[in-house]
């Protein structure tokens, strides 16, 4: 039997890709493109964590972009209310928004399929209210601490003040959050998650208990997310509730599904599609409406020809390819 | 001593168990019935997944009705579906693994136990194998497996040799022969396939619309001519 730690091809492809990811591209990007790489690598962390709910469960999540918001309000709020280091932020942001991910679980254990879906859809609703009415904190007083004109500053990670490091400590937060996913799908929840997905009904057999597991996934996706937004607040130092609309929850669940939820290359195609595309649209002077073209284009693609995404059409290509050749050179 | 006591079930105006009781205390036993009789129907009582609306179940004191479906796996319930109930993207050994993860009474290590048990069913060689690449046959013999770890008491099969061929049907029949040695559990089996039954099952239940209509030593529930009107339609043939 393979080790708990044994890493696939897959997962050494990953890890290289991290380390150029790490070591090249902040030195080779404008200002303009690190800041676009490391909010697509924010919510590169925030898709893992919705992929991974649809492809271990099956279970369809549209807040997730609402519980970012949660995660960057409550770094923000803690950034300004005490003097406590970013990664303390970042880790009682992410804790908290795993809780608020069971509160959403809630519905999940009696609801399954479209009906799961819609009430996590008015969630991200409700949420996408509450912060155009309350805003982002930035400073002010009070409980929300709110304040007209520029924001108080953000403390930053100790180890990532300039814009470069700080692109490298999100990128290496996203591997961290890829890691946990897959230790867990290697362990018992893992198998408990796969045989869930498929039968309930064998899963109790088996003594699985699957309300504690499937509220054990859902903290999984909240903390996530929360961490993808504490890590969005220390990028821009303020949070827009634009940022947070459910449509955009809508937007990364589907983009999601285009790239293969059950691969880390699929989020990866996600993340890119939805950040970097029309940041490089906008660079080429066409509308970044365009992108949405692109992205129904791509589901389009996927829903037709690609059942496990992009991402698994391509990694199926690649490996009858690799058997081809094996073939040829025996 | 299994106890199924006065256990009825009603599915709104339909009655899909009517007061039925029996005791098994052999080590293995069967039920028989034709389509509707209510065989799957107890068994979901036994495994917690359809209510009564009167009744009890013991065994070693335990009143199996009062607990969770996943507390009665834990204490030593095990069943197997109709339909195999393998993951295809765990392998061979992580879906029997995934049965012992919650067990609760386990004698050394979990690694070994699975590996003992799939060594008995015969799969040890295909342990590494997915879901996804077993035939049905293997599908089967691991869904046995995943019936044998974590110490159970009680052990059931739901139709284990639907869809399965003579030979198969056989193989099947001479391992369920030999979990009661292996692993000292009672094993429930339903069937359809008569000759199944009077192979492996020393004592035999047999329902029709839900009422109990003979219970006993296999050879003489099967020559009950209740049993052969049962099945036939007629008195007598």
């Amino acid at each position: 039997m393979k080790g708990l730690f044994h890493v696939t091809p897959s997962g050494w492809a990953g890890f290289a890709l991290a380390a150029f990811a790490v070591l090249v591209l902040p030195g080779i990007s404008s200002s303009y493109w690190l800041s676009v790489f490391t909010s697509a690598s924010c919510f590169l962390l925030a898709i893992a964590g919705v992929a991974f709910l649809y492809a271990r469960l099956g279970m369809v999540s549209l807040t997730q972009v609402g519980l970012m918001g949660v995660g960057g309000w409550i770094a923000l709020r803690l950034n300004y209310a005490f003097d406590f280091p970013f990664e303390v932020n970042l880790a009682l942001a992410a804790l908290s928004t795993m809780v608020f991910g069971w509160v959403l679980a809630l519905p999940a254990l009696r609801m399954r399929g479209l009906y799961l879906a819609l009430v996590t859809l008015m969630a991200a609703g409700g949420l996408e209210i509450l912060f155009a009415t309350f805003q982002f904190p930035n400073g002010g007083d009070g409980f929300w601490g709110v304040k007209t004109g520029s924001s108080d500053p953000f403390r930053r990670p100790f180890l990532a003040q300039s814009a470069e490091d700080y692109l490298r400590y999100v990128i290496i937060c996203a591997v961290l959050g890829f890691v946990f996913i897959e230790l867990h799908r290697r362990l018992q929840p893992g198998r408990a998650w796969a045989l869930i997905r498929r039968s309930e009904a064998s899963a109790m057999a088996a003594g699985v208990n699957v309300t504690l597991y499937k509220t054990w996934a859902f903290g999984i996706t909240g903390l996530l997310g929360g961490a993808a937004g504490a890590l969005l607040a220390g990028s821009l130092g303020l949070l827009d509730d634009g940022t947070f609309r459910a449509s955009e929850s809508v937007m990364i669940f589907a983009l999601a599904v285009v790239g293969g939820a059950r691969y880390w290359q699929g989020a990866l195609v996600a993340a890119i599609l939805y950040k970097v595309l029309p940041a490089l649209l906008n660079i080429w002077g066409v509308d970044a409406d365009l992108s949405y073209v692109i992205f129904g284009a791509g589901l389009l693609h996927a829903v037709i020809t690609a059942p496990d995404g992009l991402a698994g059409q391509a990694l199926q290509g690649l490996r009858s390819l690799l058997r081809g050749k094996g073939r040829r050179d025996a | 001593m299994l106890e199924i006591r006065n256990v009825t079930v009603r599915f709104g105006g339909v009655i899909a168990l009517n007061d039925v009781s029996a005791s098994f205390g052999r080590a293995v036993s069967g039920i028989i019935g034709p389509n509707g009789a209510g065989k799957t129907t107890l068994m979901n009582v036994l495994s917690g997944f359809v209510g009564t609306q009167s009744g009890s179940v013991t065994r070693d004191g335990q009143d199996l009705l009062r607990l969770a479906p996943h507390r009665r796996a834990h204490w030593g319930l095990r069943r197997s579906f109709q339909k195999e109930e393998i993951a295809d993207d765990l392998t061979v050994y992580e879906n029997v693994l995934v049965q012992i993860d919650h067990a609760r009474a386990v004698s050394g290590s979990k690694q070994a136990e699975v590996e003992t048990m799939l060594e008995l069913v015969g799969m040890a060689s295909r342990a590494g194998k997915l879901g996804a690449d077993l035939s049905g046959f293997e599908r089967r013999l691991t869904d046995v497996a995943k019936c044998l770890v974590g110490k159970p008491r009680v052990v059931m099969f739901d139709e284990p040799a639907g869809g399965m061929s003579v030979d198969e049907t056989r193989q099947l029949g001479v391992l369920i022969q030999q979990i009661h040695g292996a692993t000292g559990a009672q094993v429930l089996v339903i069937d359809h396939d008569v000759d199944l039954i009077r192979e492996v099952c020393e004592e035999t239940l047999v329902l029709d619309f839900g009422r109990r209509i003979a219970f006993g030593p296999t050879d003489d529930v099967l020559s009950d001519p209740k049993v052969k009107a049962a099945y036939l339609g007629t008195e007598e043939v």
